[in-house]
């Protein structure tokens, strides 16, 4: 009962499975992001080859 | 509007990432080791912030999926989505530091006691809010299902919170209706400190997890655009 160390396993539970939630929600989000940054640069050169 | 979405933030995260160790070092050095279970007992800090937050996050997902079922606007729909997904993450969490208390303090990892099925019950119901949007045939139908389950998911928490009266389980209530507060000072400034930088760190995650929602719709919507143009 006195033992920190399996405390320590509990703690390292929590914030490890928060902080893999949060890496992971940035990954996602960075390559949405980019995956939309290169639709709409596309589309704006298509856009414009379309007018001349 | 991106601009002061990304202070928010910012600021959050900053506020998080400030209080999380003042949170710690109230818990492990300043509160006082409760006397009968001695170290053990400090994983209270963790489980009962962990678990307001979960009960919070049915709430907004109620107020979310309410929302959406009644106006059909998309930001509704992102909150409900966010809101879903991170109270699956907490409610995880507490499924996990429940039974870490629960082994040296009742002897057994799990027991089939009504408090801790109606929380595994809640966190069915929020797997199948994702499951739900994950496999629906349309994007608005996967909405429309996620909304009437996360309606009964608020039901659930309700039931939860009252499952030790009703039934009268051996789960502990330290905090209730007619009750004395039981905490020693240091113990109480602990799970104050605590619970706010969970509240935070759900704000936080729910903040990020509303803007991934928003840019995959955008993609979305580009997508079918460019399908359509070909």
């Amino acid at each position: 009962m006195k033992s920190y160390d399996f405390l320590f396993w509990g703690y390292l539970v929590v914030w490890t499975g928060l902080m893999a939630y949060f890496v992971v929600l940035g990954r996602k989000t960075a390559s949405v992001a980019r995956r939309l940054d290169a639709l709409e640069a596309k589309a704006k050169r298509d856009g414009a080859a379309g007018t001349t | 509007m991106r601009r002061r979405d990304d202070v928010l933030r910012a600021v959050l995260l900053a506020a998080t990432a400030l209080l999380m160790p003042v949170a710690l070092y109230l818990i492990f050095v300043n509160a006082p080791e409760e006397k009968v279970m001695g170290a053990v007992q400090k994983i209270f800090y963790f489980h009962v912030p962990i678990a307001a937050v979960t009960f919070l996050s049915v709430f907004v997902l109620l107020a979310g999926a309410t929302g959406y079922l009644w106006t059909r606007r998309a930001g509704w729909d992102h909150l409900s989505i966010a809101s879903a997904e991170v109270g699956l993450v907490f409610c995880t969490l507490v499924l996990i530091t429940g039974p870490i208390w629960a082994k040296p303090a009742w002897g057994v990892w799990w027991t089939w006691e009504a408090k801790l099925t109606t929380t595994l019950i809640l966190w069915l119901l929020l797997a199948g809010i994702l499951l739900s949007r994950a496999y629906a045939s349309s994007p608005e139908q996967g909405a429309r299902v996620a909304s009437v389950l996360g309606v009964v998911a608020a039901l659930d928490v309700p039931i939860i919170y009252k499952a030790v009266d009703w039934w009268r389980g051996q789960h502990p209530i330290v905090f209730g209706p007619g009750k004395t507060n039981p905490l020693a000072p240091g113990m109480m400034s602990a799970l104050m400190v605590s619970m706010l930088v969970f509240f935070l760190l759900y704000a936080l995650l729910v903040a990020a997890r509303m803007r991934l929602a928003a840019l995959e719709d955008r993609l979305a919507a580009l997508e079918d655009a460019a399908w359509r143009s070909r």
